[in-house]
C-alpha cells in the first residue's frame, strides 16, 4: 500500500493526463508577458509606418479589434470561449498552441 | 532610411503552413534569425501575420550580414598594438 507501488489513479487506470482547470500564477505571468510582447510588436510596426506616413489594412484592423493587455479583463486574458463547455468558458491553456495565438475577444453575447 | 529589424523569437514548428510560408518569405529560418526589412506596408503586414513569433525594432538603416555580425562581437579584452611579421 505504501512506497513506489501504492495504487494511484495513474497506475490503476492506465493513461491519465490531467490539465488543471485554471492556470498557475506563473503561467498567468508568462501569458501576460506574451500579451505585452504582441502589443509591443503592433505598436512598433505602427510607429514605423506612421513615420513614413503609411498604414496597412491588417494593422488598422488589429488596432481596432485587438485590445491592449492593459485594457483586458483577467477573464479574457486567462480563459476563452468554448461552445462545448458548461458555462461556455475554458482555460486558455486548454487551447492548442495557445502560447503562439492571439485570442483576446469573445464572440458577440459571450 | 530607417528599417525594421525582425528577430524570430518563437519557432513556427507545428503552426499552419501559411504561417510558416510567411516566415520563409521573411527569411526567418530558425529561432534567433534576424532580418532587416524596409518599412513598407507589405513588409509590415507580413510581420504582423507572425506577430506572436517575432520581436521588431526600428533601426536607422538596414545592415548587411557582415555589419550585423560585427554588432554581435563581444569585447575581446585586449588590443593588438603591433604584429610582428616574422613568426616561427
Amino acid at each position: 500500500m505504501f512506497g513506489p507501488f501504492k495504487p494511484s489513479n495513474v497506475l490503476l487506470g492506465g493513461l491519465l493526463w490531467k490539465i488543471p482547470w485554471r492556470m498557475s500564477p506563473n503561467q498567468k505571468y508568462r501569458q501576460r508577458r506574451r500579451l505585452k510582447a504582441v502589443d509591443q510588436v503592433i505598436a512598433t510596426v505602427d510607429e514605423g509606418l506612421k513615420s513614413k506616413g503609411m498604414t496597412s489594412k491588417l494593422l488598422d484592423r488589429l488596432k481596432a479589434e485587438v485590445p491592449l493587455e492593459s485594457e483586458m479583463l483577467p477573464r479574457d486574458k486567462y480563459t476563452t470561449f468554448s461552445r462545448q463547455e458548461k458555462g461556455y468558458r475554458i482555460g486558455l491553456h486548454r487551447v492548442q498552441k495557445w502560447t503562439r495565438k492571439t485570442i483576446r475577444v469573445n464572440p458577440k453575447g459571450f | 532610411m530607417s528599417a525594421f529589424r525582425v528577430t524570430l523569437q518563437r519557432s513556427g514548428i507545428g503552426l499552419p503552413k501559411k504561417t510558416n510560408a510567411v516566415l520563409k518569405y521573411l527569411g526567418l529560418t530558425h529561432r534567433g534569425a534576424v532580418r532587416y526589412t524596409d518599412i513598407t506596408p507589405s513588409y509590415a503586414t507580413q510581420i504582423l501575420r507572425v506577430k506572436e513569433l517575432v520581436k521588431v525594432d526600428i533601426v536607422p538603416r538596414r545592415l548587411t550580414r557582415q555589419e550585423h555580425n560585427a554588432t554581435l562581437k563581444t569585447n575581446s579584452g585586449y588590443v593588438v598594438e603591433k604584429q610582428t611579421s616574422e613568426r616561427k
